[in-house]
């Protein structure tokens, strides 16, 4: 969603983790009911897109970048400095599962990254994603169309913080275990990796980027140690031969074949 | 009548030069106003400081009564100024309606309920109806002027400002886009301040002419009298090396 308006985040991790420690300090602090961390980690995270938000506004492609990435880094040294309540290196164990069948779990999870693509598609197709493709433009322009840049680079900061905080949650109570990993660079990486391999711009692209990569990762095991080797191999391969993505461009020619 | 526009001593300094110095002038409603002045002189910056994009160092600003000085530009948009660039900056990877969509999307222009269909008659009001599904990539330079238009248009302005609007045109051009301001100018009711550096535009279109040099303002006439005007001619022609020599 932040793509849109041009501006990549390289500090998902920041959301992914501030998700998944809500519903660990849920679970282990005050022991509720663990349904409560999906809509508290949604609020939290989206509390965060605010705290680093508006100083971050004016900030543009790679400025902008950084700022993230130092946010989510400060985020994982601050778990450590604060290990009392953090749990420190070894992060809060003991969350319970959301539903204790991993393949009812599997097809749960599925259905919000359904619904999840789905309100992101709308979003991007309706006027909201025209005006965040037109800020990434040119936002003099958008100024000078009477369009409050501000609010809607805002609001798609939050959009975004309330899906990766939401997949925060989600993985917790998968993992049953939070640590400060979570917010590490490596996380924020993966995801604009998985975003560039799908098509910046596009909902569909990424999420499918997302689970071709973690695929790939699965399938290479086999290689051994190569397997770090071969799997950046094939991103670099990707990013330099196909600057806009494998699948999004993909998807739009197949569908004008066909068409 | 009351003006719709009161600029009042309004100066700029960038560093050690002034661009724009104590300009005062002010705007009646359904005038056709033209801001004439060789390149450099502080017409651009002018608008800059009328739009909100470069904030003034001191004077005021006051639009339909109202301050506009310390507003976002979004803001004096939503309040009915709107302007367009001297170099045109259409939005990329959009069609020609979609550019025009996006500044229907704007607070004022809420109204509108059918934002697509409203675009396409602004597209058609400025003759770029044939065009609305285009991609903006492919429009020549004098249709994205008109594009231009189209998108101030759409923000439903009372005050329009053209920033040079025949600047880098065909004189084939000229004449219809001059026509098309005239037309807009009766048919929406709009007070029109307008930039330009060629005097011969100006004759046909504008009533009155404000002129500007080293940002401040030389004279106020109409189109037939500035030209006989001894400072304005000074402006244009510059001295003579006799002059420079007698200073």
């Amino acid at each position: 969603m932040s793509g849109l308006t041009g501006r990549e985040n390289f500090g998902h991790a920041l959301f992914i983790g501030a998700g998944a420690y809500t519903a660990g300090f849920l679970a282990t602090v005050w022991f509720a009911n663990p349904w409560y961390s999906l809509p508290a980690a949604v609020v939290v995270a989206v509390a965060f897109s605010l705290i680093v938000g508006f100083p971050t506004l004016r900030l543009k492609g790679p400025y902008f970048a950084l700022a993230m990435l130092t946010a989510s880094a400060i985020m994982q040294r601050l778990c450590l400095i604060f290990w009392e309540y953090s749990g420190g290196e070894e992060g809060l164990y003991g969350l319970e599962p959301l539903i204790l069948s991993p393949l009812h779990y599997y097809w749960f999870v599925l259905a919000i990254l359904v619904i999840a693509v789905a309100i992101l598609t709308a979003l991007a197709h309706s006027h909201w994603g025209l005006l965040l493709r037109a800020i990434r433009g040119d936002e003099a322009t958008c100024q000078a169309a009477g369009i409050n840049v501000t609010f809607y680079k805002i609001a798609s900061l939050m959009i975004s913080a309330a899906f990766a905080g939401l997949g925060g949650a989600l993985y917790a109570h998968y993992q049953l275990q939070v640590s400060p990993p979570l917010f590490s660079v490596l996380v924020s990486i993966t995801v604009i990796i998985m975003v560039y391999v799908g098509g910046i711009g596009s909902i569909y692209g990424p999420a499918m980027g997302a689970i071709l990569l973690t695929l790939l990762t699965e399938m290479l095991r086999g290689f051994g140690e190569y397997r770090l080797w071969i799997y950046t191999l094939t991103l670099m391969l990707i990013l330099f031969f196909l600057p806009n993505g494998l699948i999004a461009p993909l998807w739009r020619r197949l569908t004008e074949r066909f068409r | 009548m009351n003006a719709i526009l009161e600029v009042q001593d309004v100066s700029k300094r960038f560093g050690g030069l002034t661009a724009v110095k104590n300009v005062s002038f002010s705007l009646l409603p359904g005038e056709l106003t033209g801001i004439l002045g060789p390149n450099g002189a502080g017409k651009t910056t002018l608008f800059n400081l009328l739009t909100g994009f470069i904030p003034p160092d001191s004077g005021s600003i006051r639009f339909e009564g109202q301050e506009l000085r310390g507003l976002a530009p979004y803001k004096i948009v939503n309040r009915g100024v709107a302007r367009t660039f001297q170099l045109t900056r259409p939005f990329l990877g959009m069609t020609v309606l979609e550019n025009v969509i996006v500044a229907c999307l704007s607070p004022r222009a809420r109204d509108a309920h059918d934002k697509e269909s409203r675009a396409h008659q602004l597209l058609d009001q400025v003759g770029l109806g044939a065009k609305a599904k285009d991609a903006v990539e492919t429009l020549p330079y004098g249709d994205l002027r008109r594009l231009e238009i189209a998108r101030a248009l759409a923000t439903r302005p009372d005050l329009l400002l053209l920033d040079e609007p025949f600047a880098g045109l065909g004189s084939s051009e000229i004449e219809p886009l001059a026509q098309l301001i005239k037309r807009l100018h009766r048919e929406e009711n709009l007070t029109i301040l307008l930039i330009e550096h060629k005097l011969r535009e100006f004759m046909a279109l504008v009533w009155r002419v404000i002129a500007i040099d080293f940002g401040e303002i030389i004279a106020v006439a109409a189109p037939a009298d500035i030209v006989r005007d001894p400072r304005v001619i000074e402006a244009y022609i510059g001295r003579t090396e006799a002059d420079h020599a007698s200073v």
